[in-house]
């Protein structure tokens, strides 16, 4: 009798924690498994944004985008600029981090400055650095003329080769404080007599750091890197803000031609099949370090 | 100086403390030039000057009367509106999930998923359902997509915290005769104040700072959130740097505040997804 009750408590327990669940599950459905459905009908339909699944095509849009050089070269400039990103973003970082560590200026006036960059709506961090790259009057510019006057101005912004690399520069400004702050709260986390025996042993300055205190918190660099990596696939806000895709296809990453594609042209059709294109290069990307990641921690 | 110690308890490095002063100046440079140029005329931006030799107060007055107050507004409502339902929404979750593995390795696997692609790839699909529902152009909608599209992130972050409440005080309510239910709202929800707090501000800065869908949802002057707005001062023809500067600085000031005033529990919410 008792027995009854109790396992009939349990399983009430049970559906009311699925309850707590079910908010969770719904929005991963509605915000993972719809779209998903949703871009998958539409990039095998003739779509457009007032009506999309019109006709059946098949997969006719799909290898049309995928033999698309504009969309191979979209996606693998989003490769190769999300890789470089992440990487430059983990090592200034890391290197601030460390800094923070061994510094005694680390007080909460440097932690509130090193943030301010996060904490900047990206659109502002776009402005921000469109107005240091403007060719006539801005910083960059304001100091070439300091330092070199008479040369010509240059305007890195519409520079086919350099856009993209002025778009790099605001993104890592924009995000390597996250990387910091998350490394430096790993270091904190270090035992002290770990370092203490270390620096007995006679490992000072760089080597004490390379051979003691990164290595203890390689996990979580490696982990921050994985999240820097996915934050710089899904860029969009800075290139809308300084180039808009431009000069030419100089900076047109996956999500503005998406954009492009779906919002300004119409073909929401072609946008997704660009999507699904897209998916699956961030799936080979992020899913290696992720599964890696989860099987080193068992 | 040099003899203080740094946060390792050994002697503070001149390296460090080098690398640490030019990585303050990167960080902070540009948003002091922002500032400068905002007391600038558009003659004084061409000239390529640093500080402005006669500091205008133009731009500002500008943009106080122009419509960076109303979408300041509009996005603090929305931000905090929206952080306050996912954090109902994802504690019990993330409570249900670290304490009893509700939902198993089949949810704990995909909850994050909808964050990795890149949310272009979701608009239109959630376009048509806001629209479908008659909330497309209005700041209810915009709330419930900021709402539901960071429950995910917000049950990844709470997680960390929950899992460092002390179990026993649960199991002294269970004994008490609390339910499920009773064990959440007397006893977890008030230890994880501060973890709420701390997810919180993340969440508000986040959604406060989103473009892509507000962009795209609020399409009227009285809807536009601040980055739309600021957005689209830059397709306006003549563009007067100094205009756009001043409605940019004022329009981030809400976020800039919250970094600053809440910087430890910024750090505490941002650390606790990577550290458990």
């Amino acid at each position: 009798m008792t027995d009854l009750k109790a396992r009939r408590r349990r399983s009430g327990a049970r559906w009311v924690r699925r309850g707590f669940v079910a908010p969770t599950v719904l929005v991963t459905v509605v915000l993972g498994l719809y779209p998903l459905v949703f871009i998958v009908g539409a990039a095998v339909t003739e779509s457009s944004l007032g009506k999309p699944f019109q006709d059946f095509v098949g997969a006719d849009q799909i290898t049309a985008a995928a033999a698309d050089a504009g969309v191979v070269g979209s996606l693998v400039r989003g490769t190769v600029y999300a890789l470089v990103v992440a990487a430059a973003s983990t090592l200034f970082g890391t290197a601030t981090a460390l800094a923070l560590w061994r510094s005694a200026f680390a007080g909460s006036a440097a932690r509130i400055i090193l943030l301010l960059p996060l904490a900047l709506p990206p659109v502002v961090v776009g402005v921000l650095w469109r107005l240091i790259f403007t060719p006539n009057g801005g910083l960059l510019d304001t100091i070439r003329r300091m330092i070199a006057p008479g040369t010509e101005p240059i305007a890195i912004l519409s520079d086919p080769v350099l856009a993209i690399v002025g778009i790099a520069v605001a993104d890592v400004w924009e995000w390597t404080p996250l990387i910091t702050i998350l490394v430096f709260a790993a270091l904190l986390g270090i035992d002290r007599e770990v370092m203490e025996a270390a620096s007995l042993d006679g490992a000072h300055g760089l080597r004490l750091l390379r051979e003691v205190a990164v290595p203890a918190v390689l996990g979580t660099i490696a982990a921050t890197f994985v999240i820097r990596l996915i934050l710089a696939l899904k860029i969009f806000d800075l290139v809308d803000v300084m180039t808009k895709g431009g000069p030419g296809e100089a900076t047109t990453v996956p999500a503005w031609l998406v954009w492009k594609a779906a919002i300004e042209q119409f073909d929401v059709g072609r946008g997704a099949a660009i999507t699904l294109l897209l998916a699956v290069v961030v799936s080979l990307l992020t899913l290696p370090p992720i599964l890696i990641a989860r099987r080193s921690h068992g | 100086m040099a003899e203080r110690a740094a946060a390792d308890g050994r002697r503070s490095s001149r390296v460090a403390s080098a690398w640490l002063v030019a990585a303050l100046a990167v960080s902070a440079v540009p948003i002091l030039y922002l500032a400068s140029v905002s007391f600038m005329t558009q003659g004084e931006v061409a000239a390529g000057r640093l500080f402005p030799a006669h500091p205008t107060l133009a731009h500002w007055t500008g943009a106080v009367a122009g419509p960076v107050p109303r979408a300041i507004a509009n996005s603090l409502v929305v931000s905090v509106v929206s952080a306050a339902v996912t954090l109902v929404l994802a504690l019990p979750a993330a409570w249900a999930i670290v304490r009893h593995r509700t939902g198993g390795r089949l949810l704990a696997g995909t909850f994050l998923a909808p964050w990795l692609l890149p949310p272009i790839v979701a608009i239109v699909p959630l376009f048509v359902l806001l629209r479908v529902l008659g909330l497309n152009n209005t700041l209810t909608g915009l709330t419930l997509l900021y709402a539901i599209m960071n429950v995910g992130l917000a049950v990844w972050l709470l997680e960390g915290f929950v899992r460092r409440l002390p179990v026993e005080l649960e199991e002294a309510a269970r004994l008490d005769g609390a339910g499920e239910l009773g064990v959440l709202a007397r006893i977890v929800a008030p230890l994880a104040g501060p973890a709420l707090v701390a997810v919180g501000v993340i969440l508000v800065i986040l959604s406060y700072n989103e473009y892509l869908f507000a962009a795209f949802v609020t399409q009227s002057d009285q809807s536009r959130t601040v980055p739309v707005v600021i957005s689209l001062m830059l397709s306006e023809r003549v563009q007067d740097f100094g205009k756009v500067a001043a409605a940019s600085l004022m329009g981030a000031i809400p976020p800039l505040a919250i970094a600053g005033l809440l910087q430890r529990k910024l750090v505490e919410g941002l650390t606790s997804g990577a550290v458990k």
